[in-house]
């Protein structure tokens, strides 16, 4: 059995008294498509932040592509501090893609999509930019590229920000709440380049309120509870006939 | 209008040479306070308590001072703490400092405490959400400052840092109490010499308007151009 390209294992996440992940592993084999839904405060979105850093867990491994990032406490009793560099590498591997877009709002589109592969990765700039409008393209925002955010709507700022995190060639992508932060009738522009890069096979974990969606597109599907994995298993399961009676509970309420 | 002239009657080429010299002591005060609101806003960003302290009491006594003081102080001040030292090592007699450097240390100083606020709150200002960005797509800090955070502070510290520019060639008719040949020294010589206060002094009047609405266009340019992708056009 090959290993998975992705893996966390026992996250543990405390923020003063409270403790928002207590114990969190899963792993991702290429082309799965996770799904992760939970009520508010269920730890989803502190999930996926620890899982490229942007929190640093308490305790926990992470694995991506061979990487391996440690956490807990080292021979002396104090947290291990991770060793900079390397949670910069493992980034490059994970796309994020944030609730708020968060493009750079001093740049054009073009210019947010190639300044991590030319100035992170430090690749060749024409072959960025070729590769940048490309990605454009496939996001249907080609003619954008000379814009700057500001001027885009939602809809096309959240697909543009997909294309940056393409454009970094990532292992794994990573969805917080992609669509939470759009009006309702641009979700779907949205949604419709997740599901095809679902199709093209690319691993992704998405942290998610579009039930239907995540039924249709993902290949596994989390439930988090305060914390904990409360269900995980295929779409068809856990977000139809789950087993918990809390996860029935958050299912009922979201339909 | 023979007054105004250049050449060996009139006073035109000395009320020149009077405003460059007040554009370069602005100039160098403003390159100095900017350089000080840097240092003011990292140690007042820093988290560390004793650096907060440090850049609070800097701002808080330097903007609470009249600049005039802050003149004074550093010119009589400077020239006895020089002497003071001088006589430790058996020189006696005064020694002067100068005025130059006098005026520029003094503007800067206390212009650096108006530009830390104006660099602190354009720091404070960059969308969090940005810097996260930077962060999960791997950039080290030395690329995240200059590409992400720096261009963004210039952006949103332009319009203050403008502020504190014209304040600056303003604050500079105050060195004109050390001896250095400014506009409003200048003036005032002219004045005292030919008699003709008012002409003199509307002189220096247009000469203040004419540097402060140059470079207020200037900074407008400047501003235009940091707010690229910010403004609907």
């Amino acid at each position: 059995m090959s290993s998975p390209t992705f893996e966390v294992r026992d996250l543990h996440k405390r923020f003063g008294a409270l403790e928002v992940l207590k114990g969190v592993s899963l792993a991702a084999n290429d082309g799965d498509v996770i799904s992760i839904i939970g009520a508010s405060g269920s730890g989803k979105s502190t999930l996926l932040r620890c899982i490229n850093m942007l929190e640093v867990p308490d305790q926990g491994e992470i694995r991506v592509a061979g990487e391996v990032i440690k956490l807990g406490n080292g021979a002396d009793g104090k947290p291990t501090r991770p060793d900079r560099r390397q949670v910069d590498r493992m980034r490059t591997r994970l796309g994020m893609v944030f609730q708020s877009f968060n493009l750079w709002t001093h740049m054009t589109v073009l210019e947010n999509v190639i300044e991590a592969p030319v100035h992170v990765q430090k690749r060749p700039k024409d072959e960025c930019v070729a590769e940048a409008v490309a990605l454009l393209d496939k996001v249907g925002i080609a003619d954008k590229r000379d814009q700057y955010p500001v001027h885009l709507s939602g809809g096309q700022q959240q697909r543009a920000a997909i294309a940056r995190a393409l454009a970094m060639r990532p292992q794994v992508l990573l969805f917080d709440e992609p669509t939470s932060a759009l009006d309702p009738e641009l979700v779907g522009e949205v949604l419709r380049v997740i599901r095809q890069l679902a199709l093209e096979g690319r691993t992704m974990l998405i942290v998610t309120h579009e039930l239907n969606f995540a039924r249709e597109v993902s290949s596994r599907a989390i439930f988090l509870h305060e914390g904990r994995v409360e269900e995980d298993g295929p779409p068809g399961e856990v977000l139809v006939a789950p087993k918990s009676e809390r996860c029935r509970q958050f299912i009922a309420s979201h339909y | 209008m023979e007054l105004l002239s250049f050449g060996d009657k009139g006073w035109g080429d000395e009320l020149a040479l009077a405003a460059c010299m007040t554009l370069a002591v602005a100039s160098c005060a403003f390159l100095l306070g900017t350089v000080f609101g840097c240092f003011g806003a990292l140690a007042k960003l820093s988290g560390l308590r004793a650096l907060e302290i440090a850049a609070d009491a800097y701002t808080t006594v330097v903007r609470g001072i009249p600049e005039l003081l802050v003149i004074y102080l550093l010119f009589f001040g400077g020239s006895g703490a020089l002497m003071f030292v001088a006589s430790m090592f058996g020189h006696t007699g005064y020694i002067g400092v100068n005025a130059f450097m006098t005026g520029v240390a003094a503007i800067g100083f206390v212009n650096g405490a108006y530009s830390t606020e104006a660099i602190r709150g354009a720091v404070l200002a960059v969308p969090k959400g940005q810097i996260e960005a930077a962060k999960a797509y791997g950039m080290p800090p030395w690329t995240l400052f200059r590409r992400i955070l720096a261009p963004q502070v210039l952006r949103f510290a332009l319009p203050s840092l403008g502020n504190v520019w014209q304040l600056c060639l303003k604050e500079t008719a105050l060195i004109s109490v050390t001896g250095l040949v400014e506009i409003m020294r200048q003036a005032t010589i002219g004045a005292g010499s030919t008699k003709k206060p008012f002409t003199f002094y509307a002189c220096a009047a247009v000469l203040y308007l004419l540097l402060t609405t140059l470079s207020g266009i200037g900074f407008g340019r400047a501003e235009r151009w940091a707010e690229r992708g910010v403004r609907r056009s």
